[in-house]
């Protein structure tokens, strides 16, 4: 709530100075995003030891121990090296402070509050830091373009502990987002605007799949499982059996096969494939597993000829 | 002002009314439906199958290498100090952990202590499962800095030293070798003790014979009504039995269920980098430590890998938690009580997405929810005794 209040002041009175040459943090779509550069990464902070799992966008309510996460929007984060610092903000620039403002402190090092040298990290970046004073800081994340030795930056100037009153304008706004939140909370806003969950995700993927007009629904999948009916928690060797709608079997297809349980949102605990063709429209399917009983979908794809088409094999266990 | 007789006559029966309604409607029912049966029938130990096999390590079911494993296990030699073993922190009396958020040898280690019972059924070891083989995962303490900080000569020397050790060796495996094989061949004996690491039948077991058994008797002598109102919780409305599922109430697969970080340090990563280790690792099932290489390795073949698997850890079994608080794979959750309170909120995951979905269970249904999960706890069984 607070995070969204305080994004809106940011964005009503910030904005404007950053995104261009050297990016900053904004609020896109509800969601904090940092730009470095070009490249986009998700942008959370987190107080764990005062308020738990409540994310924060950049403002922190207290000195204390901060969990920045960055998960990446962009591939091209995951190879690059990223160095994280944090420094006071002697800028005298306030939140209006930008790159040129930093470059011009005398005595960086001696401002850092927090500096980790620069690492590849390839799922997601998170520092930890503990601030031991309120007060203006400045986040400073920069990663390198190993291919050209460029540098991207970004900065994010904020403040822990809240020391400043220059928020009382924007109590109205953050009245309206709390009824808003209070609306997505009670699954109001939801239920006025659907719930895009992954079976409408998965759909969305099989229809993009798709190729367009009358090679819709081309292809037929069944399946056999030798070793004993489908169950969870073992590995098994399935048989496919895919034919044309016309009932010719798909011999010498190249068959890619996924699949989740769409109520969980995730996927299969193996990446299962096909080893042999076993000639007859008959594929040998290996490394399929469950781990949970419910509804799974296994999504196979198949290319022939140019075409491409996803079926959706629905299972129950 | 008075009340006349007739309607305090009134008052009363409707008292007496509702309150019969409400206690009725709070009867817990005691029969099972065919499909609940089965359900329990699939989580009693009674559906546990054969331990399988373990082609990758030759001596997994020989008695000696038990007998030099068990030995391995309790000795506290391996390790810089000398007063370290595995079962520093994998102390039977507390069924293989420690009763610490972390475990503690020569320093803290990363994460806590897992329980040992019944590990020789999952294809994956450790929380992120960056070893995927009993023996292998044995070796990784001996040489971590912060839990025995030794080394595999040192490992060798005290072997070879000990005329009892190094004669069971050399008839287990023949004279010396290279280091290397020597030191994995420890793990393969330190690895036939750990399978022999098992549960033992439960309270829930006997309840689920009874109720199979269609003993309505039996089943109100083992089972409270509180802890039926925890089982039918537990396979229904509170979605345990999604990953706590099977007869060891785990699947041993990598769910990501948003626990929070441990105090400074910054959240774990889990199976996404896990897995990146194992299909690298030295000693995996691919290498030429494993004494069945051609047998293939399906494991690490079709291992799910990335983002999907960022914060995830592995299922821990739900057996013996009445001595294996805290919980969670930093120990960061100090009570079962606690724990439930966790998964009824279930909240957005610091990294990577919480599979789990808020439960909004009453403080009651997770009482029951506890009692339940207490039935589970049973002595184990062990080759030996320890020393």
């Amino acid at each position: 709530m607070i995070r969204s209040a305080l994004a809106l002041l940011f964005l009503c009175v910030a904005l404007p100075q950053f995104g261009f040459a050297h990016g900053g943090v904004v609020e896109e779509d509800d969601i904090c995003v940092i730009k470095v550069n070009y490249l986009r990464a998700h942008f959370k902070i987190y107080q764990p030891r005062v308020t738990a799992h409540e994310q924060f966008c950049e403002d922190l309510p207290a000195a204390s121990e901060s969990v920045f996460v960055m998960e990446y929007m962009h591939d091209a984060l995951q190879a690059m090296p990223i160095e994280f610092r944090i420094v006071r903000n002697a800028t005298g620039k306030g939140r209006f402070a930008r790159m040129e403002h930093v470059a011009a402190i005398e005595d960086l090092e001696a401002e850092t509050v927090y500096f980790h040298s620069a690492v590849v990290e390839p799922d997601v970046y998170t520092i930890a830091h503990t601030f031991e004073e309120e007060g203006d800081f400045i986040g400073i994340v920069s990663a390198t373009n190993q291919d050209t030795g460029e540098v991207y930056a970004a900065v994010f100037p904020f403040e822990v502990g809240f020391t400043g009153w220059g928020y009382w304008p924007l109590l109205i706004g953050l009245l309206v987002l709390i009824q808003v939140q209070y609306l997505a909370m009670s699954g109001r806003l939801r239920r006025w605007f659907g719930r895009a969950g992954p079976a409408v995700l998965l759909l969305g993927v099989t229809l993009l799949h798709m190729p367009h007009g009358a090679h819709a629904a081309e292809f037929v999948v069944t399946y056999s499982t030798p070793d004993g009916a489908p169950g969870i928690n073992r590995m098994q060797s399935w048989i496919l059996h895919v034919e044309t709608v016309e009932g010719v079997p798909v011999e010498g297809a190249e068959i890619e096969v996924d699949g989740g349980m769409p109520a969980h949102n995730h996927g299969l605990p193996t990446k299962p494939r096909v080893t042999r063709d076993l000639g007859g429209g008959d594929y040998r399917l290996d490394g399929m597993r469950f781990h949970m009983r419910g509804y799974w979908e296994i999504v196979v794809t198949i290319r022939r000829e140019g075409i491409e088409e996803a079926v959706v094999v629905p299972l129950t266990l | 002002m008075s009340i006349r007789p007739v309607t305090l006559a009134a008052l009363l029966i409707s008292v007496v009314a509702a309150a019969w309604l409400v206690l009725r409607w709070d009867a817990e029912p005691r029969t099972w439906s065919a499909e609940s049966v089965a359900v329990l029938e699939s989580l009693s130990l009674a559906s546990l199958p054969p331990l399988p096999p373990d082609p990758t390590n030759a001596v997994a079911d020989n008695p000696l290498a038990v007998e030099l494993g068990r030995r391995l296990f309790f000795d506290t030699r391996f390790s810089a100090n000398g007063r370290v073993s595995c079962a520093t922190c994998h102390q039977p009396e507390r069924r293989f952990t420690d009763g610490l958020p972390k475990g503690v040898g020569i320093g803290m280690s990363r994460r806590n202590t897992p329980s040992i019972v019944g590990t020789a059924y999952s294809p994956w070891l450790y929380w992120d499962g960056r070893r995927d083989s009993q023996w292998s995962q044995a070796l990784a303490p001996l040489e971590d800095p912060a839990e025995h900080a030794s080394n595999r000569l040192m490992t060798i020397a005290i072997l070879v030293e000990d005329k009892e050790y190094w004669g069971i060796y050399k008839a287990l495996f023949g004279e010396a070798s290279g280091v290397d094989t020597m030191y994995a061949n420890v793990g393969k004996a330190i690895a036939a003790f750990e399978r022999t690491i098992m549960p033992t039948t439960s309270k829930f077991d006997r309840y689920v014979a009874a109720v199979v058994a269609g003993d309505e008797a039996q089943q109100a002598a083992l089972f409270t009504e509180d802890e039926v109102r925890g089982l039918r919780l537990f396979i229904g409305e509170a979605n345990c039995t999604q990953c706590h599922n099977g007869p060891l109430l785990t699947n041993n697969e990598f769910h990501n269920t948003g626990l929070i970080n441990f105090a400074g340090e910054v959240p774990d990563k889990g199976r996404v980098a896990g897995v990146r280790e194992v299909l690298e690792h030295p000693f995996n099932c691919r290498s030429r430590h494993s004494d069945d290489p051609g047998k293939g390795c399906a494991e690490l073949d079709f291992a799910r890998t990335g983002a999907e698997l960022i914060g995830a850890f592995r299922t821990p079994s739900l057996r013996n938690l009445d001595t294996t608080a805290p919980y969670g794979h930093k120990g960061q959750i100090a009570t079962l009580g606690d724990m439930l309170i966790h998964y009824n909120l279930a909240p957005e995951a610091m990294i990577g997405h919480n599979e789990a979905e808020p439960l909004n269970l009453s403080a009651r249904e997770l009482a029951h929810l506890e009692a339940f999960l207490l039935t589970l706890s049973a002595p184990f069984t062990m080759a030996g005794d320890a020393p």
